[in-house]
């Protein structure tokens, strides 16, 4: 027998003991994946003693360069649900995952699979979906989480998905949204105060995360300084977006962790305007660490830029 | 009583489980035809089952242009030195769902002259588990690059060493059994086993060197088998870290050179591949840092008698010598943003009779976007063969359109 067959076969009985490897299954609660942060905060809250959370991003991730981990892989094969933002939001890292893990639990389709972006009115919907427009995204703007409103489509679209995977759960569920609604009418009535004299602001961004949050404040953005969204700034843009800023006066920069660099300090150098730092998901920065704490957190930070009243915890 | 012959045809078989209407086939069929099964439309004015030509279920597709200008120098008289540009591929690809459990895709690919197809298979994940059943034409599954397009790699080139004792691409028509299997909550394990009828690869006719191939026809024992073993994991909260083995076994090949042919040979190729990764918390940095181990052993080294004549013409094969070499590269990518990287490869290797050779690769990518880059690109090759060594210059410019994917493995 050929050296070679002799080393195949011992290779194939090697793979085939690892394939043999049982993962039990330990855990009584509902195992639920998230893909970021601030689904990870409002699956637990709702979800309560019942649920075990685990969270793929950390906070600070460009959602579009995030690198698929081996724990990842093994938090999807073993879950019980998977809730998602959608609409294209995690496309550079999620279909592969789910592909690989192979869970027909949070496949698409079940119930555990939670995309939390149903029945949202997405904004910036693309007529013509081509790539001359950037990385588009073809159901619209999918930053609903940067919305103050976005936490309670996400609250309503996770206590369904949890219902319906774990009805047993169901009052459970319905008492804790019930509680976390509260929460939100309270900080909706701060936001809200914090935010009366934003309108007609204007505001320059890096990326088009921050458009639902103009939108609802009545901001005016006034360029951006990718030149189309996922596609970097050029210094024909950035040229064009200074002299356009300058035109404009006040100007503040919205900018995220990710994206904060020298891009931003040119344009701010260039035009004097004032920058704005802030989260894009929860736990980038600290004091995020809850989707309310990181809404919190945005409001004050732009009411400080703008020089109007900050919110009150 | 009348009495109706039946006649069973899978495919027809197939098409009525289907249930569906006649659509892009003939327009009109009677019992006894072949029908090809196709997917039933869901957009509101085909519901009114009047379109043949409903585009609902179409595949996914996407090419990639690849193009490069160089400059070479050779030592060696015999080799063309100086300015060139190419178009190196176009490659063209389709990829959809089959059903719920499967899903299949091409890749062909041109430089100009020819046509080839890089691969064309269905991927089945309806065994159960963390399995996958590929079928079809398939890169093979060795190491962390042999799986890997040309247009897709760090650098211009695959590292030399893996061209040498593997092949430019290592293309098998065949079927290939891969799972996975988590490990704690950070680490997993994956293998494959795959059977193919040649892993052989292709490679242009050189005067003096001899052809090698697998019979096309041949015993079960003497397919061509690749195994992977390979196991990753987290490392901290920023890193990865990988190890792989692999193996590429060819049992029973032939060579010929001049009409002079050596039966019964057999080599094996066998690798070790290790991979750190550092990704910072905005995901826009990112060190890689890798190397593979090879050894080639088998009938590796051609004995040839070439008269006392310079003509290759009259060369012939006189035997084979069982040998072993061994051989590695290893690299290191940084990218410090989205845009810019640079990195560095190094791959040496024996090439028997105690020839070495080795080359250095550096180069720089400027990403426009995550559809287009351009690369430049400065290697040295060098070995011990008298006028062998070379210097070249590169700019590499590739676009990739539309939805892009090779069904490649990690």
């Amino acid at each position: 027998m050929h050296t070679g067959r002799r080393l195949f076969l011992t290779l194939l009985l090697l793979v085939s003991a690892a394939m043999t490897s049982v993962q039990a299954s330990t855990a009584s609660k509902l195992r639920v994946v998230a893909t970021i942060p601030d689904l990870g905060d409002i699956t637990s809250e709702i979800g309560g003693d019942r649920v075990q959370v685990t969270t793929l991003t950390k906070g600070r991730e460009n959602l579009h360069y995030v690198v698929a981990r081996p724990s990842h892989l093994v938090a999807l094969s073993r879950a019980d649900a998977l809730v998602q933002i959608g609409l294209s939001l995690e496309s550079g890292f999620l279909p592969g995952l789910l592909e690989n893990a192979n869970n027909p639990k949070i496949r698409p389709g079940a119930p555990g699979f939670i995309n939390t972006s149903v029945g949202w009115e997405a904004i910036q919907i693309p007529t013509t979906v081509t790539r001359k427009d950037g990385d588009v995204h073809p159901d619209g703007n999918p930053h609903l989480n940067l919305d103050p409103r976005g936490g309670r489509q996400i609250a309503g679209r996770v206590l369904a998905g949890l219902v319906a995977v774990d009805p047993d759960g169901k009052a459970t569920y319905e008492a804790r949204a019930a509680e976390y609604a509260q929460k939100l009418d309270a900080a909706e009535e701060r936001w809200k105060t914090a935010s009366k004299d934003w309108s007609g602001r204007k505001i320059v961004v890096y990326h088009k995360e921050f458009d639902y949050l103009a939108a609802l404040y009545g901001l005016d953005i006034v360029g951006t300084l990718e030149t189309k969204p996922g596609i970097p700034p050029t210094p024909g843009h950035l040229a064009e977006l200074v002299a356009k800023m300058k035109a404009a006066g006040d100007v503040t920069i919205l900018t995220a962790p990710w994206s904060n660099g020298g891009e931003v300090e040119q344009v701010a150098k260039a035009t004097g305007a004032r920058v704005v730092e802030l989260p894009n998901q929860c736990g980038g920065i600290a004091g995020t660490d809850t989707w309310i704490g990181m809404q919190d957190l945005i409001h004050d930070r732009l009411a400080k830029a703008f020089g109007t009243t900050a919110s009150q915890k | 009583m009348r009495a109706t012959p039946l006649r069973f045809s899978p495919v027809a078989a197939l098409a009525a489980l289907a249930g569906t209407g006649a659509a892009q086939q003939a327009a009109f069929t009677t019992p006894g035809m072949v029908q090809t099964p196709s997917p039933k439309s869901e957009t509101s004015t085909a519901s009114g089952q009047s379109d043949r030509f409903d585009s609902t279920f179409n595949p996914a597709f996407s090419f990639v242009v690849d193009t490069v200008a160089d400059y070479l120098h050779a030592d060696d008289d015999s080799v063309d030195s100086g300015v060139d540009a190419q178009l190196r591929t176009l490659e063209f690809g389709a990829q959809a769902w089959v059903d719920p459990d499967a899903w299949a895709y091409f890749i062909g690919a041109t430089d100009g002259d020819v046509v080839s197809i890089e691969e064309a298979a269905v991927h089945y994940k309806g065994l159960g588990g963390n399995t996958t059943l590929r079928a079809g034409r398939i890169f093979i599954d060795f190491g962390k690059q042999m799986q890997t397009h040309v247009h897709e790699l760090r650098t211009l080139e695959r590292p030399l060493v893996l061209r040498t004792y593997l092949g430019e691409e290592v293309k098998g028509d065949g079927l290939e059994y891969d799972g996975w299997a988590g490990v704690g909550d950070t680490t997993v394990v994956r293998w494959s086993v795959g059977a193919f009828a040649s892993l052989v690869p292709e490679s242009d006719e050189v005067a003096g060197v001899p052809t090698v191939s697998v019979a096309s026809r041949k015993n079960a024992g003497d397919l061509n088998f690749t195994a992977r073993l390979t196991g990753f994991t987290d490392v901290g909260e920023n890193g990865l870290f990988q190890a792989g083995v692999s193996g590429r076994f060819i049992p029973n090949e032939s060579a010929e050179l001049n009409g002079s042919e050596q039966t019964g040979l057999s080599s094996s190729v066998y690798g070790l591949d290790l991979t750190y990764g550092w990704t910072s918390d905005d995901a826009r940095r990112n060190l890689t840092v890798g190397g593979e181990f090879l050894v080639n052993t088998g009938d590796t080294v051609a004995r040839i008698d070439d008269m006392s004549t310079a003509d290759a013409s009259d060369d012939t094969l006189t035997g084979f010598a069982r040998d072993t070499q061994t051989g590695w590269y290893a690299f290191t990518d940084w990218a410090w943003n989205q845009k810019h990287s640079v990195g560095v490869q190094y791959s040496e290797l024996e090439l028997g009779d105690g020839i070495q050779a080795g080359e250095v690769e550096l180069y720089y990518t400027r990403a426009f976007s995550e559809f287009h880059r351009l690369r430049f690109v400065a290697s040295s090759y060098d070995t011990d063969v008298q006028d062998g060594d070379s210097l070249r210059f590169a700019i590499q410019y590739t676009a990739i359109i539309g939805a892009h994917g090779h069904g490649t493995n990690w």
